[in-house]
């Protein structure tokens, strides 16, 4: 029984005390607000939030129809790939495809615009863009 | 507050109305009386996120949207046949302990009940956001979700194969029918189902020991100790698989050891856990294979029909997968590069994880299992978890990435998974029979 207190009291001293006041916090100012801007201010976007408001601006802007995504400018690292392919689902992103397949759209990161595209939306932040065709 | 708590509310109505369902339909697993009443809720709600994740499939072979006449639907069914097939009364007497130890149990009760609070607060914080829920349980459900289908590209376009289309498709149907069911898509209020899979856990736990003479205090202890247990009920494994694989495992673990002792309803409990955790996790069939064979080896004379409960759904959950999606090799592994210095690299990258706090911890563990007695209840669980073990160390040495980072990236959540099947094998080594 001494073993089993000694487990629980381990169990207990080494939980996360001192975050429970800021998540507590968190959950109480972030809960009104839309889910985007949740995310936008938690774990899953704090190593690029402006990346993931590129990401947010791109898929609202999306045209209908839209059958996938090409995404250029981004690093292309692990956390970048992932989080535009959660945020751009049930639609395929493929990073910087040398040709985008009819009925793709191409989400430009950044402020650099490559030629030989036809810009659909610009908001300086980023652009959504279709292959000249 | 108010768009948040009414998200809130939908999940848990829907959480709600499926462990109704399920409720009724446990008596095709257990049977009726007191001695079953928390291990029951665990089942209902095993049950219910079956149903949940179930009604997206079926829909789809119906050709219809998955959505509430489906769940009412697939919960009927499931209510018919938990009356027609319903378990009968034990005829051995009950060998629950008696209350002993009061003050203790109400004390561990206290800590149940904080460890659910901390839990909530951490799930809750924030929408889901590990890696592996952005990139593949999240991102699978939402897909499937917002397209109302299984979209081939997620099994074919090699840009996709980071989301491990190897992996079951339980818990991404279970996201998708929770978003169905609440009409939208939101991650965030979503995370209450990982506090309920924690509820559970800990009923289906504290049942179980109760249930094999394990007096409230001891019970109870086990409970508090697996509540408080931050590595598995973490907000970084919110959205993942463990936690709702750790209760499959616990209801695999437990249905075994009450398949081997005749219990009423055990060989239909451990078929439908073993299909439960094949559909959970990756792993989830190796536990099956695990069971059956540890079974065959120390089931005596139940050896065959323990065995025979234990393997074929999970073969069945498997074959759905393959017939829908087709052959998928496992990703991150190569089964040639097996090598002794690679052994020796994931063990020693193992023996370095848990630090101070961790061996003491686990030291801890190994003085409670020598202390107690051996009883053969607690040697089911103590297998599956050692198979689990020596699955989760040795698979390293065939990461494609090397094995200290598999180690470094797997080991602490996968392991923490077994947690609730440790729980329950210490447990049951303090049982009064």
């Amino acid at each position: 029984m001494a073993a089993a207190g000694a487990l629980l009291a381990l169990v207990l001293i080494v939980q996360p005390w001192l975050e429970l006041p800021r998540r507590v916090r968190v959950l109480v100012r972030t809960a009104p607000l839309e889910l985007a801007r949740r995310r936008l201010g938690g774990s899953g976007t704090a190593f690029d939030r402006e990346y993931f408001v590129f990401l947010e601006s791109a898929r609202r802007r999306l045209p209908a129809g839209t059958l996938g995504v090409g995404l250029y400018g981004t690093p292309g690292t692990e956390p970048y790939t992932y989080l535009a392919g959660y945020v751009f689902a049930p639609r395929p992103v493929h990073l910087a495809p040398e040709a985008l397949p009819e009925g793709w759209v191409g989400a430009l990161y950044g402020a650099a615009r490559p030629p030989g595209v036809r810009i659909l939306q610009d908001w300086g932040a980023g652009a959504l863009a279709v292959e000249n065709r | 507050m108010s768009v948040f708590l009414l998200s809130i509310a939908r999940v848990a109505a829907v959480a709600a109305v499926a462990s109704a369902f399920g409720w009724a339909a446990s008596r095709a697993a257990c049977p009726p009386g007191r001695e079953f009443r928390a291990e029951r809720a665990a089942w209902a709600w095993a049950i219910a996120a079956a149903l949940i994740s179930g009604l997206v499939p079926a829909s789809f072979l119906a050709g219809i949207e998955p959505g509430w006449p489906g769940l009412f639907a697939l919960g009927v069914l499931a209510v018919a046949v938990g009356w027609w097939f319903r378990v009968p009364e034990p005829s051995r007497p009950s060998s629950t302990a008696g209350a002993g130890g009061t003050g203790l149990a109400v004390a561990c009760g206290a800590v149940v009940a904080l460890g659910i609070a901390l839990y909530l607060v951490r799930a809750l914080t924030e929408p889901m956001w590990s890696n592996d829920y952005v990139a593949i349980w999240g991102l699978k459900g939402k897909t499937i979700h917002a397209a109302g289908a299984l979209p081939r590209h997620l099994f074919t376009d090699p840009a996709m194969a980071y989301s491990h289309p190897e992996y079951p498709l339980g818990l991404p149907f279970f996201y998708a029918g929770v978003a169905f069911l609440t009409g939208r898509w939101d991650d965030h209020a979503m995370a209450l189902v990982f506090p309920i899979f924690q509820v559970a856990t800990l009923l289906g736990l504290f049942g179980w020991l109760r249930r094999r003479g394990a007096s409230r205090a001891v019970a109870g202890l086990a409970a508090a100790t697996l509540a408080c247990f931050e590595p598995l009920y973490s907000a970084f494994l919110t959205g993942m698989a463990e936690v709702p694989l750790s209760l499959g495992l616990l209801l695999f673990g437990s249905s075994l050891s009450d398949a081997i002792e005749e219990d009423p309803g055990a060989l239909r409990r451990l078929a439908f856990a073993s299909g439960l955790i094949t559909a959970t996790k990756n792993e989830g069939l190796f536990f099956a294979a695990a069971g059956c064979l540890l079974a065959l080896a120390f089931g005596g004379a139940r050896r065959w029909r323990c065995a025979l409960a234990a393997l074929p759904t999970a073969l069945v959950v498997q074959a759905a997968h393959v017939l829908w999606r087709g052959r998928v090799p496992l990703r991150d592994f190569d089964f040639s590069s097996f090598s002794v210095g690679r052994l020796g690299e994931a063990l020693a990258a193992a023996a370095r994880l848990p630090g101070a706090v961790g061996w003491t911890q686990l030291a801890l563990i190994g003085v409670l299992v020598a202390a107690g007695a051996r009883a053969p209840e607690s040697r089911w669980m103590l297998g599956l978890c050692a198979c689990g073990m020596a699955a989760y160390l040795l698979l390293p040495v065939f990461a494609i990435r090397g094995p200290e980072w598999l180690v470094r990236a797997a080991l602490p959540r996968t392991t923490a998974g077994l947690a609730p099947l440790a729980a329950a094998a210490v447990g049951a080594r303090y049982a009064r029979r």
